[in-house]
């Protein structure tokens, strides 16, 4: 749930990097810190174990100032992916405005994917949301590893659903990972577009908020 | 509430001794006194956290000292600001889970209740279905009893009709030809004695195979063999054979004083009747033979009176005998099944059992009144139609 406050003209929105464990959450989000400079950009606040699995969550806030001097926050996190910690899963889930899907490539994982995506769907309803109308962008991570599963096939598989086309990526070498995120941000865009006005009275249009919220270290911050 | 991800104030994150802290050691690394607080001053710059501006930083003797002990804080917040975060995730969901426990707690006592219930039901059924197959093994065990009373009597009425019947016919003929001897004999008194002697012979052979028919056809009445299920019966007729069949059992010591009246017929069964009447009859011809083996009893005649009448249209049958009564501690049992008070293998328990069920199924009663060494009265109310 969106989270606007119409006396600050302030308007937070809630990110959700959801997966099966060891799928690369985490690193897709620390990938993010270090490769985007966006507008404004917070300090990644990773919280794991002594093993580097996430215990809690992480979080990444990024944001952006509209001409309305709208001040625009989004609040990327990951949840843990370990069967176990499902209620933290659902608590971190809970208010989400979008979920990026993060899968793992391997053949041996495909079980594991399908798990994690049965329990994103139950969670999220358990929270009162729709999976079917959620923005939400599904990644193939670890394209690099060998033993995974094709990309036709992959493609295929998940052509007839509202998240094709999926995003390949290889988290671990920042490869795929701004992409993913550009996709999701622009199928938020339409959803928050839709709520609060963003172009027409705060003057921020799809390819400003895009651009803003994922410009990349190298490339020029207009 | 508050959710774990809200942004967290300055005051949420440091205490105020903890702030006070803070300023004197930050004052002490800066050349000026620093101080840290929510409001803005004219040389203060902010102090963040996740792009929030929780606080501003004034004092110290240059703005880069200023922006120098702000970085500090802002780097110092960050680690509360992850254990805060972390610890109200943690609050979170445990009461989360507290709440699902609390709510399965809840529908588990709801459904050990309700399969505390089923299971009391379960036991109520177990009893009932205990009593049916009780009721029907003895319904079963009574209804052998009689069929294989009925065949024994069909075997034997078959057996001994052709027989008598001859018997009796040419009985009458050897009669006639004492007579016709009688005609040709020389008249003597050795020949007239022989020849009366010879028809008296004859005559009580004759009452002798008639007495034997009789018997044959009380016991078809008895079993009814020719009627297997409800018809019109007559309760005279059906009490009359069983008094005979118990007469011909027991012999001539046994009083059985009868005093019917003429009763209408009543739809029933006829061999279920009979064996009753014949069960409540022979408990009294029991009573009264164990009464007159009583010391200092045996002057004392037997008596079973059989009685009908009809009030109401209600026929009373009642059977009374002076016999040895019922104890008064077992008068509750009588009509328990396999209750006897007979030694063992004298009897089945089954006699007052079965004639209270046939009673009832009559849509009738049955009444027992008895004192012990005086005699037992039983009364069966029967409706007509």
């Amino acid at each position: 749930m969106a989270d606007h406050s119409a006396e600050n003209n302030r308007l937070a929105l809630k990110v959700v990097f959801y997966g099966p464990a060891l799928s690369g959450k985490t690193t897709n989000l620390m990938q993010l810190h270090s490769l985007l400079n966006p507008q404004r950009k917070g300090e990644l606040m990773v919280l794991e174990t002594r093993d580097d699995r996430t215990l809690f969550f992480d979080m990444l806030p990024i944001g952006l100032k509209g001409d309305s001097g709208l001040d625009l926050r989004l609040k990327l996190y990951t949840v843990p992916g370990q069967v176990q910690h499902d209620s933290t899963r659902k608590a971190v889930l809970s208010r989400a405005d979008a979920v990026v899907f993060v899968a793992d490539s391997q053949t041996s994982q495909q079980d594991n994917n399908a798990n994690a995506f049965g329990n994103l769907e139950e969670n999220l309803e358990k929270v009162g949301l729709d999976i079917d109308t959620l923005p939400m962008a599904v990644q193939f991570n670890k394209r690099d590893l060998p033993g995974v599963v094709g990309d036709t096939e992959l493609q295929q598989r998940w052509a007839n659903t509202p998240w094709a086309p999926l995003q390949m990526a290889s988290a671990l070498n920042g490869k795929g990972v701004i992409e993913t995120f550009r996709v999701l941000l622009d199928r938020l865009y339409t959803e928050v577009d839709r709520e609060f006005a963003l172009q027409s009275v705060h003057g921020i249009d799809r390819d400003t908020f895009i651009r803003q919220l994922s410009a990349a270290s190298e490339e020029s911050c207009a | 509430m508050r959710n774990f991800e809200d942004d967290p104030t300055l005051e949420d994150l440091l205490t105020r001794d903890q702030l006070q802290r803070l300023n004197r050691t930050l004052s002490a690394l800066c050349q000026a006194p620093v101080e840290i607080g929510i409001n803005r001053k004219p040389t203060s710059v902010a102090l963040e956290f996740n792009l929030e501006t929780v606080g501003w930083l004034s004092g110290g003797s240059s703005d880069q000292e200023r922006l120098a002990a702000a970085d500090l804080v802002s780097f110092l917040m960050m680690f509360v600001a992850k254990y805060r975060l972390a610890a109200n995730l943690h609050h979170d969901t445990t009461e989360a889970s507290y709440a699902e426990l609390q709510k399965q707690n809840e529908a588990l006592k709801a459904s050990e209740a309700r399969y505390r219930i089923l299971s009391d039901q379960l036991q109520e059924k177990v009893e009932e279905q205990v009593a049916v197959i009780k009721q029907a093994q003895m319904d079963l065990y009574e209804s052998a009893r009689l069929r294989s009373v009925g065949q024994l009597a069909a075997g034997v009425a078959h057996e001994i009709n052709n027989p008598i019947g001859f018997i009796s016919s040419n009985l009458k003929v050897a009669g006639e030809y004492v007579n016709d001897l009688r005609a040709q004999l020389p008249q003597t008194e050795q020949n007239r004695e022989l020849l009366d002697d010879f028809a008296d012979l004859i005559g009580e052979s004759s009452d002798g195979t008639r007495r034997i028919a009789s018997i044959v056809s009380d016991l078809k009445t008895f079993s009814s063999i020719d009627q297997a299920d409800y018809t019109q019966c007559d309760v005279n007729e059906l009490l009359s054979s069983a008094v005979h069949l118990l007469q011909t059992e027991y012999g001539s010591d046994l009083e059985i004083i009868e005093k019917p009246v003429e009763l209408p017929t009543i739809s029933g069964h006829p061999s279920r009747l009979s064996q009753t009447f014949y069960n409540l009859l022979d408990n009294a011809a029991q009573a009264v033979r164990e009464r007159r083996q009583e010391p200092g009893a045996e002057s004392r005649a037997g008596r079973i009176l059989v009685k009908t009448s009809v009030d109401n249209d209600v026929i009373q049958v009642v059977i009374q005998d002076n016999g040895c009564g019922i104890a008064e501690n077992i008068r509750e049992q009588v009509f328990d099944a396999f209750f006897t008070s007979r030694p063992v293998g004298a009897g089945t328990g089954l006699g007052l059992t079965v004639a209270r069920d046939t009673v009832r199924a009559h849509r009738g009663t049955i009444q027992i009144d008895s004192r012990e060494g005086t005699g037992t009265r039983v009364t069966l109310f029967l409706p007509v139609g």
